[in-house]
């Protein structure tokens, strides 16, 4: 075994691996799923996620919403990197009973980054992409999928907790799979990463759909790019199942999407009423 | 029952081994090439070289009427000018078919690959006969191939009577394939693109000897992907292989390749995607139409192509 193997098993967090001992994951004899999911190198990334997990102190609420079998889990996405979605998926496993892994659908451009990409997927993310949704739902996985998408992840800080438009094909895989919905409102993000630009120019330059620019970015320098300490609030709703067929027109697919939009956005502002501490 | 077989592409290992496989079951196989012939082919094995863009193939057809024609002929080494190559592919495959149509063939086979699915950032997980041919995006150097699927796949459909398959095998491996994947399995140290790791499929020639004498034995049509057992992550599969993996970025490597593919045989430089994106088929159909299990497994199969390389 190599230095670098040595390494990666020494940082595997105990209760992380406990919790992944516990679970059934289908994979070949060398231990890969399809996706390059890979269970034993998914508990060194899951125990480094663990390290920034609690960084931000989450406060879960509601965790035990989350049914067994298939679900969708449909958070507001914010805060320039996806911390929102790593607090998530570490909740998820070591929070909710019994332990699920989120499958979290990545953004197009996540399997173009060098090294990212391969610690993406051997924790278990896959491409965004509806077949890929649909193969994972049907073998009853939670998914994680953030219907903002970058639209909501670079959203500037004059929009804060405002949720962008909601994309339309979570709805129509949770009809065509009937997979219930589990809406979850996730603050203190954005006060994390702070943008007041987009530098579209860098962002092309990168091949990234966007980058933020922090108010701060003058007086440090890249240490801008930091995350502050903010106090993560996550909050998991009831389960909501639609009814309906999955090829309907857009706008009766609008109707449900704003039915979860409205319920995420609710759960935002109770948050952020209860909120007393941002940091 | 003893068939008469016509199989194109016996020059090289797979057609060769999988002519011989079937001659040994008792049939009568007539083999054909644009190489000259193999030195290690049967003596009593009939062998023409034509290009099969040429008249000269007909002899063939003519002289032995084959019952059933396998043609595993594509070239894919990229040594072969692209016009050749286009030739060969595409007008050559074409003549195959007509021929195949003049003298009442009742069964055709053509290899084509997964290659043309294409690698790329956008792909998902698995991909299926039915979904788009990416690679052309990408590689104009594969269009010849993708042309050659495409034309199989319509005459599959305008000729039902010639009861085509088309196969498009994962990455042929074995201890007799020289193809650019065994090569380079083979070869020390192996470049590969830092900072990815994208999941690899493999298949054992006797895997794949095997699928193509299922098909042979059958008149089921179709397009079929075909792949032997597992998926893995590129660099597992080069740790199996015991040398020296050297990381090379994308952009050096793809310039690398660029110079090197001039020289000598070097890996394709459009394989490159295949090392930064995932390219991962299911032969689920295959499985269900035809009962086929691969038997070697992955591991297996990648050290039998390093180890024991005989001609």
């Amino acid at each position: 075994m190599g230095f670098f193997d040595s390494l990666m098993e020494a940082v595997v967090d105990p209760e992380v691996e406990a919790a992944f001992d516990t679970l059934p994951h289908s994979v070949n004899e060398m231990g890969y799923d399809p996706w390059g999911f890979h269970p034993e190198h998914a508990k060194t990334y899951y125990s480094i996620a663990r390290q920034v997990y609690r960084y931000f102190r989450p406060t879960l609420s509601g965790i035990e919403n989350i049914p067994e079998g298939r679900i969708l889990l449909v958070p507001n996405h914010s805060g320039q990197l996806p911390f929102d979605g790593l607090v998530v998926a570490v909740a998820c496993l070591l929070n909710a009973k019994p332990p699920r892994i989120c499958r979290a659908m990545a953004e197009r451009w996540v399997p173009t980054i060098p090294f990212i990409n391969e610690a993406f997927s051997r924790s278990g993310v896959a491409l965004g992409d509806p077949i890929n949704c649909r193969n994972l739902l049907e073998a009853e996985n939670a998914i994680l999928v953030f219907p903002e998408g970058a639209r909501g992840c670079g959203k500037l800080w004059d929009q804060r907790y405002q949720l962008t438009r909601f994309g339309r094909g979570f709805m129509r895989l949770a009809l065509q799979t009937e997979t219930p919905i589990v809406p979850i409102s996730v603050v203190g993000a954005e006060e994390a990463i702070m943008s007041v630009y987009n530098a579209k120019p860098l962002a092309k330059l990168f091949g990234a759909p966007y980058f933020p620019i922090p108010p701060h970015l003058p007086l440090l320098g890249p240490l801008a790019y930091l995350p502050l300490p903010s106090r993560f609030y996550v909050t998991f709703g009831e389960p909501m199942t639609f009814e309906g067929p999955f090829d309907d027109e857009d706008e009766r697919i609008d109707e449900k999407v704003l039915v979860v939009k409205n319920k995420i956005q609710e759960m935002i502002n109770d948050s952020l009423a209860a909120r007393e501490r941002v940091y | 029952m003893s068939e008469t077989i016509l199989i194109t592409g016996v020059a090289g290992s797979l057609a060769r081994h999988t002519a011989q496989a079937l001659a040994d079951q008792g049939h009568t196989v007539v083999g054909m090439d644009y190489r000259p012939r193999p030195d290690d082919l049967p003596d009593d094995m009939v062998f023409y070289q034509a290009n099969y863009n040429k008249t000269r193939i007909e002899e063939a057809f003519r002289n032995h009427n084959p019952s059933i024609v396998l043609h595993l002929g594509r070239v894919g080494n990229l040594k072969v000018h692209l016009n050749k190559r286009f030739d060969l592919n595409v007008i050559g495959s074409a003549k195959v078919m007509e021929l195949c149509l003049k003298y009442k063939v009742r069964r055709l086979v053509i290899l084509s690959t997964f290659h043309i699915y294409g690698a790329h950032p956008q792909n998902h997980i698995p991909i299926s006969e039915d979904d788009p041919i990416r690679a052309g995006q990408t590689f104009p150097q594969l269009a010849d191939a993708i042309q050659l699927d495409n034309q199989a796949v319509t005459w599959m459909y305008k000729h039902p009577e010639l009861h085509i398959v088309v196969l498009r095998p994962c990455n042929v491996i074995g201890p007799r394939i020289h193809n650019a994947i065994s090569r380079y399995l083979r070869s020390s140290p192996k470049p590969y693109v830092a900072g990815f790791n994208p999941m690899w499929q493999f298949i054992h020639e006797t895997d794949l000897i095997d699928a193509i004498k299922l098909v042979t034995d059958s008149d089921t049509i179709g397009v079929y992907n075909v792949v032997g057992q597992g998926t893995i992550p590129i660099a597992h599969a080069l740790k199996l292989t015991e040398s020296t993996l050297v990381p090379i970025p994308a952009l050096v490597a793809d310039l690398y390749l660029k110079v090197a593919s001039q020289f000598k045989p070097a890996f394709p430089p459009y394989l490159l995607n295949f090392f930064q994106y995932p390219c991962v088929v299911t032969d689920e159909a295959f499985r269900d139409a035809f009962g086929y299990a691969p038997t070697c497994g992955i591991e297996e199969s990648i050290r039998s192509c390093v180890d024991e390389l005989t001609p």
